[in-house]
């Protein structure tokens, strides 16, 4: 790909004694959509406020097209950020609340304006100049502090989870918009945020991060694909995570059985979490499955049925569009690309077990995640 | 996430009221416990400050006595304009300011005129066939000095509390079985318990501390703490019984002021700022 | 019950005012004492403008509330901001150490401040009048100061700190900032701040009187001293004159909030 643009040297951060980062060591590359995923206290806007130059690092350093910066302070910068709750001047108008920073600068008063008017089009505020920026709605306000950032035409533009105070349809909407912004523009975007969907659609790169350490950095596929342990596994999307053993290569037993498998590399009768995500699972008459289990809980979705099936005291969450009932007894087939294998790690057992699952429960998390800090 | 980096801006700001706060206040004790004549430490003027308990036990009362007048008289006020309209709400608000700013000596030399054997009051009295009163010079004329003068620190705290108890919790109330005098005694009156308390304080504390209103309302036997205090320094008698007088008033509105910030939390929360 | 309370508050509102209705008559009428209403006259207000010597004392006033509420709002402002920054405990020493002079009784901020300059004057100076227009300077500041403090403390708090973070990422220095940003979202605070600590100077007495000395008079401790002779007249006149200003820039005050207020309501429901 491209230059490498920023990087984070063996960064930590301490509070009061307590460890907010723990080592952290990434790249980011010049034109690249970088994402820093992960669930509130994880660390990562801990990781934007340094690159943005609000924190100083506890130890480790920050360095920018080769230059150490960690004790640079934020305006001398060439970079700029979009704030959580987009931080606009009350006291100022749309047009002025963009044009802060280039008058800051001293930039003329014609290219102030050519510029301003510039960046109104872009994020398609035409006509709002004059506006008190708090007559604006949620996703005018996100604009306007986009433009604002953008205008002053910095290298990287952070983002502090700048949709997590929108409504669901409009959140899509502008992720769509920041994709776009962010290649017609061709700079570097680094964005913060705990929702796993947003950063696998919009991201070059996955940072999954929890407590203040990275779990895994790489393509959103990749992430979704081959999650390195529990953690990710969990995070990202629905995961059933079981114990089993890694007889050899392909070769892992589970559930008192074998499977074939597509992965290798591990030592022989190695303990491993299995992953199987709920959608790869094919359900099928209880005579021709690997497995048969019994359902006990079944959930409407829309696109598909949420349903858990018990296979021996351990539940499993099975995607389906096909409705089964509660007591149906069904079978189920794994197909080797289905089959997962991470090494055990600290995570291990703490996830992927659908005993105590419920809709409201996941709902319940989500709120709880709005903030950070 | 702490930010160290413009602490330093507090620190003339510490210096000064040290040296303008709590360095004078060293200087009262130091004046308080030595001997006027001789300059050298001595017990004396705390000992003669046992002749000047009935004076304090006099202003305590006249205090606690207004401060409880203010409250029953300022709280259906409170109430009525926290519940006006926006616009009105704030014209009366201003109306309760506004004799805060006025000259509070002249608005208590008026009182003199009203409550005097001749005065407003008794002439109307006389004009309407009805005998003259005895007001002035009698401890009801201070009291009523010192409802007048600090009944607006008593209904601005007020105000301030009742106008933010959310409405709703009113209907919930309501909702649950409440009528008007269990809405008010079960839900509205424990809410107001902050403004209450730091109105009253703040009647008390000037109350318990005022040197004018008894001299020109009062009679002799209605003389108070500050009274003589002022009367310590100014018509200089003895300025290190004043003094040891005053750390006496200090530690008593200390106390009191402790007291109340106990049973009602933080001071801040109902004060009077606007 | 609301109609108990409106009566309560209508007397209150007559309670309050009587005192002050009975000076404003006094100020019109022709005899001296304020009892008896013997016809009406403009000629004490005539009188008050010849005053010299009672224009001179209200000039004093001014002047010291003036410079007084100014240097506290500015002295106060900034260390607000200092004080916003302290780790909590130095944040507790410091509005433990903004209450004594709000707690206190005046007559014992008074005492203590006039002991003070006393002791330092006469016992370290060797001044014979230590009592003077610096001392009373001084300790107007120093209670001026607590209102500015308490007034600014709760806009810094309201204030969104990424506000600040915002205007440094697009190229401001903390100083920059700090008048770019932070002094418009704390200027209510800065400007009620500044309006009570000038009214509270302005008819401040008991502290003036114990720190002032004879080479400089406010209007307030000499009215005080009419304890021993009868009030002229004219002081009605400029207690009626204040009494108008005062109750015109109020309104005028709320008035201007309200107008901004409809503004802001109106552009909420514009878009």
């Amino acid at each position: 790909m491209s230059k490498e643009l920023i990087r984070l040297r063996d960064l930590t951060m301490e509070f009061d004694g307590e460890r907010i980062l723990d080592g952290i060591n990434l790249y980011i590359n010049d034109h690249e959509f970088l994402t820093l995923l992960g669930p509130s206290g994880c660390g990562k806007t801990t990781t934007l406020r340094i690159i943005g130059g609000f924190l100083t690092p506890t130890s480790g350093t920050v360095t920018f097209d080769g230059q150490t910066i960690n004790d640079v302070p934020p305006y001398k910068r060439q970079i700029n950020t979009v704030f959580q709750r987009y931080a606009l001047f009350p006291h100022l108008d749309v047009y002025d609340n963009i044009a802060f920073g280039l008058r800051v600068a001293k930039v003329p008063k014609d290219e102030v304006d050519s510029r301003v008017r510039e960046m109104l089009e872009i994020v398609s505020l035409k006509g709002y100049e004059n506006r008190r920026v708090d007559s604006l709605s949620g996703g005018q306000q996100q604009r306007v502090a986009i433009a604002r950032a953008l205008v002053n035409r910095p290298k990287v533009l952070l983002l502090d989870e700048p949709l997590g105070a929108l409504d669901l349809r409009l959140r899509k909407d502008m992720q769509n918009e920041l994709k776009r912004i962010q290649q017609a523009m061709g700079i570097t975007f680094i964005y913060v945020t705990h929702d796993q969907e947003e950063a696998l659609s919009m991201s070059d790169t996955v940072v999954v991060m929890d407590k203040g350490r990275i779990q895994q950095i790489g393509r959103p596929e990749d992430i979704y694909n081959e999650p390195k342990n529990a953690f990710v596994a969990d995070f990202i999307g629905e995961s059933n995570i079981l114990d089993g053993v890694m007889l050899e290569d392909y070769r892992v037993r589970f559930f008192g059985r074998v499977f074939e498998c597509v992965d290798k590399g591990f030592a022989p009768n190695e303990p491993v979490d299995v992953v199987i995500r709920p959608e790869d699972i094919d359900i099928v008459p209880k005579d021709q499955g690997h497995l048969v289990g019994t359902v006990t809980g079944v959930t409407f979705k829309g696109l598909n049925y949420d349903i858990i099936v018990e296979f021996k005291g351990f539940k499993w969450l099975i995607q389906t569009t096909d409705y089964h009932g509660i007591g149906t007894t069904i079978g189920i087939r794994l197909n080797p690309e289905d089959i997962h294998i991470m090494h055990k790690s600290e995570y291990s057992g703490m996830f992927g077990d659908y005993s105590s699952y419920s809709a409201e429960y996941d709902e319940l998390t989500e709120d709880a995640d709005g903030e950070e800090e | 996430m702490k930010k160290n980096k413009t602490g330093f801006l507090s620190i003339p700001y510490l210096i000064w009221m040290t040296a303008f706060t709590l360095i004078p206040l060293g200087v009262v004790a130091y004046y308080a416990l030595t001997d006027p004549a001789t300059g050298v430490f001595s017990l004396r003027n705390v000992r003669e400050l046992s002749l000047y308990m009935p004076v304090l036990w006099r202003s305590i009362g006249y205090s606690l006595v207004s401060a409880l007048l203010c409250l029953v008289l300022g709280y259906p006020a409170a109430y009525y304009i926290a519940h006006c309209g926006r616009t009105t709400q704030k014209f009366l608000y201003m109306l309760v300011m506004l004799p805060m700013c006025m000259s509070f000596l002249l608005r208590t030399l008026a009182w003199v005129g009203l409550l005097q054997d001749t005065g407003i009051i008794n002439n109307i009295l006389a004009a309407i066939g009805l005998p003259r009163l005895r007001m002035i010079r009698t401890p009801g004329a201070v009291v009523l000095g010192m409802v007048y003068n600090y009944l607006p620190y008593m209904i601005l705290p007020l105000y301030a509390t009742i106008v933010k108890i959310d409405g709703r919790l009113i209907e919930a109330a309501e909702d649950l079985g409440c009528n008007g005098v269990q809405v008010f005694a079960r839900v509205v009156l424990p809410l107001s318990v902050p403004g209450i308390l730091s109105g009253v304080t703040m009647v008390f504390v000037p109350a318990v501390s005022t040197f004018y209103i008894s001299q020109k309302l009062g009679g002799t036997d209605t003389v108070l703490i500050g009274d003589v205090i002022e009367r310590q320094f100014k018509q200089g008698s003895n300025p290190n019984l004043g003094a040891a007088l005053s750390l006496l008033l200090m530690i008593l509105v200390f106390v009191c002021t402790g007291i109340m910030n106990h049973f009602g939390g933080s001071s801040e929360e109902g004060s009077v700022m606007v | 019950m609301r109609r108990a309370n409106r009566i309560m508050t209508v007397i209150i509102f007559i309670f309050l005012y009587i005192p002050m209705v009975v000076l404003i008559v006094a100020s019109f009428n022709t005899g001296k004492d304020v009892t008896e209403f013997s016809g009406f006259t403009l000629k004490q207000y005539v009188r008050l403008f010849q005053d010299r010597s009672l224009l001179k004392l209200l000039a004093n006033s001014l002047i010291i509330s003036v410079l007084a509420s100014f240097i506290a709002t500015v002295f106060g402002t900034v260390a607000a901001l200092g004080i916003h920054n302290l780790n909590p405990k130095m944040r507790k020493v410091a509005m433990t150490l903004t209450d004594i002079p709000m707690t206190n009784p005046d007559i014992v901020t008074g005492v203590s401040l006039s002991l003070l300059f006393v002791f330092v004057g006469t016992k370290m100076l060797g001044q014979r009048n230590s009592l003077t227009f610096w001392t009373l300077l001084i300790a107007h500041i120093t209670f001026n100061l607590p209102y500015v403090i308490l007034n600014v403390m709760p806009k810094l708090k309201q204030m969104d700190a990424s506000l600040v973070d915002a205007a440094m990422d697009l190229g401001c220095t903390r100083v920059q900032a700090f008048f770019k940003v932070t002094v418009h979202e704390i200027m209510p605070g800065v400007v009620s701040g500044a309006i009570m600590a000038f009214t509270m100077s302005l008819d401040d007495f008991v502290i003036s009187y114990f720190v002032t000395g004879p080479s400089f008079i406010t209007l307030p401790v000499e009215i005080y001293s009419y304890t021993k002779k009868p009030i002229q007249p004219k002081i009605y006149a400029m207690f009626t004159l204040l009494f108008l200003i005062i109750f015109v820039l109020m309104t005028a005050m709320n008035l201007m909030q309200l107008v901004s207020d409809r503004k802001k309501a109106v552009s909420h429901i514009g878009h």
